[in-house]
């Protein structure tokens, strides 16, 4: 069946793909949104502890459904474990409108000058695929201010000694300062370290017509109770409708992007269940922009070959798919002789970028923050010293008296990438639609776990600065795949076609109409959770996309 | 799944690795309720294993003591347990002792410690325990 045709459809309705529905609707374009997910309401999402995006144990309060959408995962001897979006090594995010930013912790950080040069300040190390951006992080520096206003960010602005310059302070002032944030302040007095509090894509004060943040005990991984929490959902996907050009349709998948006889991009091919069974439908555009997430768009591109593009859009140099990287977050857990829970949510309180970057013998580095709250399962399930027994009275009056008095420190790291973490197609296992699966591969390079070592150590050194009488929490020491919330890099942006699938503007190499806006156009991952630099490149790239169509 | 058979030894089981004290036993939480729902629901395909382990339990304090697992008094329970824990056993398991009871121990964790919609921690009691209250 085809149906009316648009200026642009945008797949995937999460961070990248609303912020660019939304400025290109504003712009007059008619857009066409599309979400594999549902729309969920508040209590959709709901606060099951074993079913979340933070705790997964049996399935996912934001989708993906746990039946019909498999990935593969193939370990370093190509053994392939058949994967449930729940189940550990999916690298699962959030599959719903707003993605993500529906149920994260919403920390938002920008990247660093320094983390758009990494192969210029530290070379490439043998076997990594690390590069420079095409862009620098005065480019991104507008954009970056726009996602800070137009969805809402509260924090310190002039807390962060490391923080490249900013033009435009945050429009909010930061959360609450919590307990532990207060023992850990004086804890980095004591070691000298320069500490900030959280930025927070929250409302610390009420803002654009919704309310402050409840300081509530389920953030991360759950929605929020006063709409205070502001992702794509409850911001630009809103906007977009408002204009009345946008149209959003939840729960269908697309199976392909189209081509015509002479390889140009002409819409999209997707499927949905009516109830009575698959329909399949095709809607022409004038341009695609692909939103998918890492694993997803790549998914997708691949899936998409015709006579002209045998191997995929934009695949003609096999780069689409590699490079897959998220984040290491090595961490460290602290019992102090005091109570430091004081309940106050969203828990993470305070944080540092002393060694996001010139660390002896060491690429890169990371942010290191104190945990969110964290849930009573997820303490017992993670948080306990590994010589506690699992059982019995003992571990009974370790949850009981220790659950306050416990400290965890915790943050992302510059994950050095490799052209062998991929993803590719499974042709032996096929999603509920019957589309090939993801198939994820590799481990992340040896640096990652150097750079993670000597990360733990830091988390450690605040622990003990900070009073703690006791300390847990494994030392990094494995190379693994690394994806997850914060997938990355699968179709990374660069000047030459030879090396990278998008220009600068994540317009996909050989085409004038196909687009990407998601963290797989990030070459490199910062040390810093990446949905405020996700959020930039969409406004940047969505501004460019509005103007060529 | 008919579990009366089971729901002795599984309570006396559950309540040697959640103790009472002044704050209630796994079993007076809800930890039952919770595990018949899981293993009708998300552990459906685990739940023959588990029920032999049971089984399996009740032989070796028959073994050791001639009494069901559920008759044994506690700091029995707590020694025939902690030599599984440490899979020393008189029988020979479908999975190792040791694997039974870290398994049970998770699953009981979950049940006490999670939300009480999924049936255990009644009145949210292990949270109203360890000092985590739900504001809003």
């Amino acid at each position: 069946m085809k149906s009316k045709s648009y200026d642009a459809i945008v797949i995937g309705a999460g961070v990248g793909g609303g912020i660019v529905a939304c400025q290109l609707a504003e712009s007059g374009k008619r857009i066409l949104l599309l979400e594999r997910g549902r729309d969920l309401k508040y209590d959709d999402v709901g606060r099951d502890h074993l079913r979340n995006q933070r705790i997964s144990l049996y399935g996912h309060n934001a989708g993906p459904d746990i039946v019909g959408n498999p990935r593969v995962l193939v370990n370093s001897s190509g053994e392939r474990t058949l994967l449930r979006p729940h189940e550990g090594g999916y690298n699962n995010n959030a599959a719903c409108v707003g993605g993500g930013s529906r149920v994260y912790g919403a920390q938002a950080w920008r990247f660093m000058e320094q983390d758009f040069q990494m192969a210029s300040l530290y070379g490439v190390p043998e076997g990594s695929s690390l590069a420079d951006w095409p862009i620098s992080y005065s480019d991104l520096e507008p954009y970056y201010e726009r996602a800070e206003w137009e969805l809402g960010v509260c924090g310190d602005s002039g807390g962060n000694a490391y923080q490249s310059p900013r033009n435009k302070d945050y429009p909010m002032p930061a959360v609450r300062q919590t307990l532990s944030g207060r023992i850990l302040l004086e804890g980095s007095k004591a070691l000298g370290w320069n500490t900030l509090p959280v930025p927070l894509l929250i409302n610390s004060v009420p803002y654009q017509g919704r309310r402050a943040c409840a300081e509530c005990q389920h953030c991360v991984g759950f929605a929020c109770p006063v709409d205070a929490k502001n992702g794509t959902h409850n911001t630009m996907i809103p906007r977009a409708l408002t204009t009345g050009l946008c149209t959003l349709r939840s729960q269908v998948m697309v199976e392909k992007i189209e081509t015509d006889s002479h390889g140009k991009v002409d819409g999209v091919s997707y499927l949905y269940d009516d109830g009575s069974g698959i329909r399949r439908e095709r809607t022409t555009a004038k341009c695609v922009i692909v939103a998918a997430g890492a694993i997803e768009t790549a998914r997708l591109l691949l899936l998409s070959t015709s006579t002209l593009h045998p191997k995929g859009l934009g695949n003609q140099y096999e780069l689409v798919g590699r490079n897959l990287q998220g984040h290491y977050y090595p961490g460290a857990f602290g019992l102090m002789d005091q109570q430091v829970y004081d309940g106050i949510g969203p828990g993470v309180s305070i944080a540092t970028c002393q060694f996001n970057h010139n660390n002896p013998g060491v690429i890169g580095g990371g942010m290191i923050a104190n945990e969110f709250i964290k849930l009573p399962i997820i303490y017992w399930k993670w948080a306990l010293p590994p010589d506690l027994p699992r059982w019995g009275m003992k571990n009974k009056d370790w949850m009981r008296e220790n659950y306050s008095r416990t400290l965890h420190i915790m943050g992302p790291i510059q994950d050095i990438p490799s052209p062998e973490c991929r993803v590719s197609l499974d042709y032996d296992v096929f999603d509920r639609f019957g589309i090939p699966a993801a198939r994820l591969s590799g481990a992340s390079h040896p640096e990652t776990v150097r750079t993670a070592q000597f990360m733990w150590e830091r988390c450690r050194d605040w622990l003990k600065a900070s009073g703690a009488i006791r300390l847990w929490g494994e030392r990094p020491s494995i190379p693994s795949l690394s994806a997850g919330q914060h997938q990355a890099g699968t179709c990374r942006m660069g000047a030459e076609e030879a090396h990278s699938v998008t220009n600068s503007y994540g317009l996909v190499h050989g085409h004038d109409n196909l687009f990407i806006s998601d963290a797989s156009l990030h070459v490199t991952n910062g040390g810093l959770n990446p949905v405020l630099t996700i959020m930039a490149l969409a406004f940047r790239n969505g501004e460019r996309i509005a103007s060529s169509i | 799944m008919n579990f009366n058979k089971y729901e002795p030894s599984l309570s006396a089981l559950v309540d040697t690795l959640i103790p009472a004290d002044d704050y209630p036993s796994g079993s007076e939480a809800g930890v039952i309720d919770y595990l018949k729902r899981q293993l009708e629901g998300d552990l459906i395909g685990q739940a023959p294993l588990l029920l032999t382990c049971l089984d399996c339990l009740d032989k070796e304090a028959m073994a050791a003591y001639r009494l069901q697992f559920s008759d044994l008094d506690a700091s029995e329970r707590e020694s025939l347990l902690q030599s599984l824990d440490s899979n020393i056993s008189s029988l020979v398991w479908p999975i190792s002792p040791r694997d039974f009871i870290q398994r049970l121990s998770h699953l009981a964790a979950e049940g006490y410690y999670s939300d009480p919609g999924n049936g255990g921690n009644r009145n949210q009691i292990s949270w109203k325990m360890i000092g985590f209250k739900v504001t809003s």
